[in-house]
């Protein structure tokens, strides 16, 4: 049985497979030795400035001190692994995180994940690039699935976490965050 | 399965993991400390372009250090060739860095399954910081796998000095791909 080990390429293709995971659309010459590399979504949110907005192909350039949400082009998921979203390292090495270091993803999610941008230097980024990967782990213990507010999503989400709206300390259009992961 | 440090030191006996040069002192309850290099990247220009080439250049930093500054990006080879055929290795700040607000990557923290080199870390501070060339800067961990194990060919193989990003490459070859130029 599996005990946190993180699968392979070769075993995210089987899973791809046999359905215990989801990757829409699947390109395999974008699975890894140990992970499976995402795009990045055409919409993007500036956090406390104005609507989500369509990226065209001449791309954003993304700048420092900002935070943007994105998300990702594929729906990714599974309901028996869990998972890890992180920067690739082509990503990295340009100074662009992706999430806020929370990079977990519950067994049971499945959407277009919400990515948390954030730039070094100021960085212009391209709807369809290749931004990030994702990785796989097998898990021990009994399985609950993931149902909450962050479920089958589509496009970038704000922070729905009501404990803080009733503490009054976020209103609706407040600097925010993202996927519960 | 995260391995111990007792279990990364037998691996290593046994070739499973590759740390040159390996100092049994490094060895940590669940990770290996690793040494800063001594070779700084840095790109020439302040905006950046997922698409392009970054033109950025390298400087050797000599033993009185180099100061970090907030908003810049820095990439750094790890002093020890490191890496395993066996084990996917995930990389870390040390937490006596990370109370510098010194952060050593950026949302990349995985490392292919064959990835053996120097690797390229991806240096960035909150507050104005010199590092030294040698300094114990962070922690890789080792993780078992499940499934088949295919090892990295990659585009950043084989490496001894900071790579800038490649990203570049895959908008070069996803065009000729797709023919539309």
């Amino acid at each position: 049985m599996g005990q946190q080990v993180i699968l392979t390429g070769a075993a995210i293709r089987e899973g791809v497979v046999s359905g215990d995971i989801v990757i829409e659309p699947f390109d395999d010459s974008a699975t890894n030795p140990n992970s499976y590399s995402y795009r990045l979504g055409n919409t993007l949110l500036h956090i406390g400035n104005g609507p989500a907005f369509t990226v065209d192909r001449s791309g954003y350039v993304l700048l420092p001190g900002n935070l943007y949400l994105g998300h990702t082009k594929e729906i990714l998921g599974s309901h028996k692994y869990a998972m890890t979203l992180l920067g690739r390292s082509s990503t990295g090495r340009l100074g662009l995180f992706v999430n806020v270091t929370a990079d977990l993803g519950h067994v049971g999610s499945l959407g277009q994940w919400t990515l948390e941008l954030r730039c070094v230097q100021p960085l212009r980024i391209y709807p369809g690039c290749r931004i990030g990967q994702i990785a796989f782990w097998a898990t021990s213990g009994p399985l609950v699935q993931y149902d909450g507010r962050y479920a089958l999503d589509l496009g970038p989400i704000e922070n729905r976490d009501d404990s803080l709206e009733h503490s009054g300390r976020v209103g609706a259009q407040m600097p925010s965050t993202k996927e519960q992961r | 399965m995260i391995l111990t440090g007792a279990a990364i030191s037998e691996a290593v006996a046994v070739g499973d993991i590759v740390i040159q040069p390996f100092t049994s002192a490094y060895v940590g309850p669940n990770s290996y400390d690793f040494r800063l290099g001594d070779r700084c990247l840095t790109y020439n220009e302040r905006t950046l372009d997922s698409a392009l080439s970054n033109a950025a250049q390298c400087q050797i930093v000599p033993p009185s250090g180099l100061v970090l500054e907030p908003g810049r990006l820095y990439l750094f080879n790890t002093e020890e060739t490191m890496g395993s055929t066996k084990y996917v290795p995930i990389i870390r700040g040390r937490s006596s860095v990370a109370r510098l607000g010194v952060f050593i990557n950026i949302t990349a923290d995985l490392i292919d399954i064959g990835s053996i080199n120097q690797w390229t870390l991806q240096l960035h501070a909150v507050n104005p910081t010199r590092v030294y060339p040698g300094m114990l800067i962070g922690q890789v961990t080792f993780w078992r796998t499940q499934g088949t194990v295919e090892l990295y060919s990659g585009k950043y193989r084989d490496r001894t000095s900071p790579v800038p990003s490649l990203l570049y490459l895959d908008f070069a070859s996803e065009r000729s791909a797709d023919g539309k130029g």
